[in-house]
């Protein structure tokens, strides 16, 4: 588990980070979702001890980062794929990594072949497109088979078929027990990984939840043979009602039923009734510009 | 409770087996409870440092520079008196050839953004600097002592008289000294100032131009404080306490600002 307790970074008179708290579960994926400049990757870099903090603490199975007796066991991190030398060849850089967290050397083809570099591993680094340095950055990480992955825009230079190996990556991860922190700004891409979103907004945490409770139902959409006499109806029942397209009536936080008991009072012929959920782009632009 | 044990409990089958087949089937590997201990990471830095082509091409001039000019200079066909004159001149050649070897060692991990990976895999950035400066100086230590010997050699079978050997042995032992020394003060300075071109220009800018214009308006404190002149000075016998106190506070002081410095600087 992974215990963050208001973390806060002050450069000067600059907060980055402030009192940032939240608790990673085992079992899980969380999506960390924030515009460029929220404070994402200076989060991340402070769990895993590169950026000292301010105040707070992060604590990995009750334990900060750095006091761990060999972190990269317990803790694999991807923060950028572009730290690697690029003088050396992808095998070269595996093998040293794999010396300094302690694993035999046969696991480096092993990971190798996992993120599909086996034929690029004899290859230099820097003859590597950013996809490449991208599995390369994650093979890196999954060099002990950690329990706890931390990858920050691991899907940047992923091409359609890396994006949908690494969500299965790391949905089989969590699948096994282990626990996952990716920072992402594909949004699509973290709606269908994740089972927890995180939402930064200038250094905050301005939303903490499942993703199924945070997009939630947001309203429902009712289309009627005459709208009118419904919407007159709606609105004496109490519920506000907006104008959608092609005569379609909105009526915002109203769950369905609501709606159609009102229809029914009223008599109302309806031709559809639907939940409107709110999708992740909605979301993350809501609480993300009130921020 | 310990996520290791998550590991162990459930494994599932995934959506995509293809890719990540390995990762579900294959046990866990087996990795250390307990981090890289000193003489491993010590050998890993060396790794590390020979493992790019610029560490190797500075190991390949560090020991080939001083033989090969031994070779030039030989051919002249001048008499020699000693042969301690030109190892220990050239040894200090070879120390200075060093200093970069020191330097890709601390500042390369920043220049290319490597210094992320080293310290999430070892944390105590104390041990990783007192690793490097370790690594450097047996690098240092060796390719010095090849240098040397190879320049020894050269000297045996080349036309250059009948020089008297007293003082070989000090020399080509002050030599191995100081490319330890040099190796272990470019490793400080580059870790201190984390970007490789700014330390090796504050280097040799501070030994080759800097002291020589101290020895003309200050001698007496240039002649505590030239690292170079106090490497040929030991060299050829003419040697003293102080000379062996300027290494030390070279190695000291630059090493002390190197641990310093890299424990203070965030890594972005």
């Amino acid at each position: 588990m992974i215990t963050v307790s208001g973390l806060t970074k002050e450069y000067g008179e600059r907060t980055v980070v402030d009192d940032v708290s939240f608790t990673l579960e085992p079992g899980t994926v969380t999506g960390f979702l924030g515009q460029n400049g929220a404070g994402k990757t200076t989060t991340m870099r402070m769990m895993t001890g590169l950026v000292p903090a301010t105040a707070g603490t992060a604590l990995v199975d009750g334990r900060r980062y750095t006091d761990l007796p060999n972190p990269g066991a317990v803790v694999g991190a991807l923060l950028d794929a572009s730290a690697v030398h690029p003088g050396r060849t992808g095998r070269t850089h595996l093998r040293l990594l794999a010396s300094a967290v302690g694993v035999g050397a046969s696991r480096v083809d092993e990971v190798l072949d996992l993120v599909g570099l086996a034929d690029a591993g004899r290859r230099r680094v820097g003859g590597y497109s950013l996809g490449m340095r991208q599995r390369l950055g994650i093979a890196g990480a999954l060099l002990a088979d950690p329990p706890v992955l931390v990858f920050d825009e691991p899907a940047n230079g992923l091409d359609p078929e890396g994006i949908r190996w690494m969500r299965d990556l790391l949905r089989s991860h969590a699948a096994r027990g282990g626990t996952v922190l990716l920072s992402s700004h594909l949004l699509g891409e973290v709606e269908h990984t994740v089972d927890r979103l995180l939402v930064i907004g200038a250094g905050r945490i301005v939303a903490d939840g499942p993703v199924a409770s945070l997009l939630g139902r947001d309203g429902t959409t009712v289309r009627a043979l005459d709208p009118a006499p419904l919407a007159r109806d709606l609105s004496a029942a109490g519920l506000p009602v907006e104008l959608g397209s092609e005569g379609a009536l909105v009526v915002p936080g109203a769950e369905p039923s609501r709606v159609f008991a009102v229809a029914a009072a009223g008599g109302h012929v309806l031709t559809e009734l639907r939940a409107d959920e709110r999708g992740l782009e909605d979301l993350f632009f809501q609480l993300t510009t009130a921020s | 409770m310990t996520a290791a044990v998550h590991l162990t409990t459930t494994r599932t089958a995934t959506k995509e087996p293809v890719m990540t087949d390995i990762l579900t089937s294959a046990p866990r590997p087996v990795a250390r409870s307990i981090g890289v201990s000193a003489v491993p990471l010590v050998g890993l830095e060396i790794r590390k440092s020979l493992s790019t082509r610029s560490g190797k091409a500075v190991a390949l001039a560090a020991a080939a520079l001083a033989p090969a000019a031994t070779a030039m200079l030989s051919s002249s066909g001048d008499e020699l008196d000693a042969a301690k004159g030109p190892i220990g001149a050239l040894g200090m050649v070879t120390a200075l050839v060093l200093f970069p070897l020191g330097v890709l060692a601390t500042a390369g991990e920043w220049s290319h953004r490597t210094a992320q990976t080293t310290f999430l895999l070892v944390p105590n950035r104390t041990r990783v600097v007192l690793a490097k400066a370790l690594a450097v100086a047996v690098m240092g230590a060796v390719l010095a002592a090849l240098a040397g010997a190879a320049s020894a050699a050269v000297l045996s079978v080349a036309p250059i008289g009948n020089p008297t050997w007293d003082g070989v042995a000090q020399a080509l032992a002050v030599s191995v000294a100081a490319g330890a020394a040099f190796a272990v003060v470019g490793a400080g300075v580059g870790a201190a100032l984390g970007n490789t071109p700014a330390a090796l220009t504050s280097l040799y800018l501070t030994v080759l131009g800097a002291m020589p214009a101290l020895r003309l308006v200050r001698p007496e404190v240039a002649e505590r404080l030239d690292p170079a002149n106090a490497v040929l000075q030991l060299a050829i016998g003419n040697g003293t306490t102080g000379h062996v106190l300027t290494l030390v506070g070279w190695v000291v002081v630059t090493t002390a600002a190197g641990v310093v410095l890299t424990r203070r600087r965030p890594v972005s």
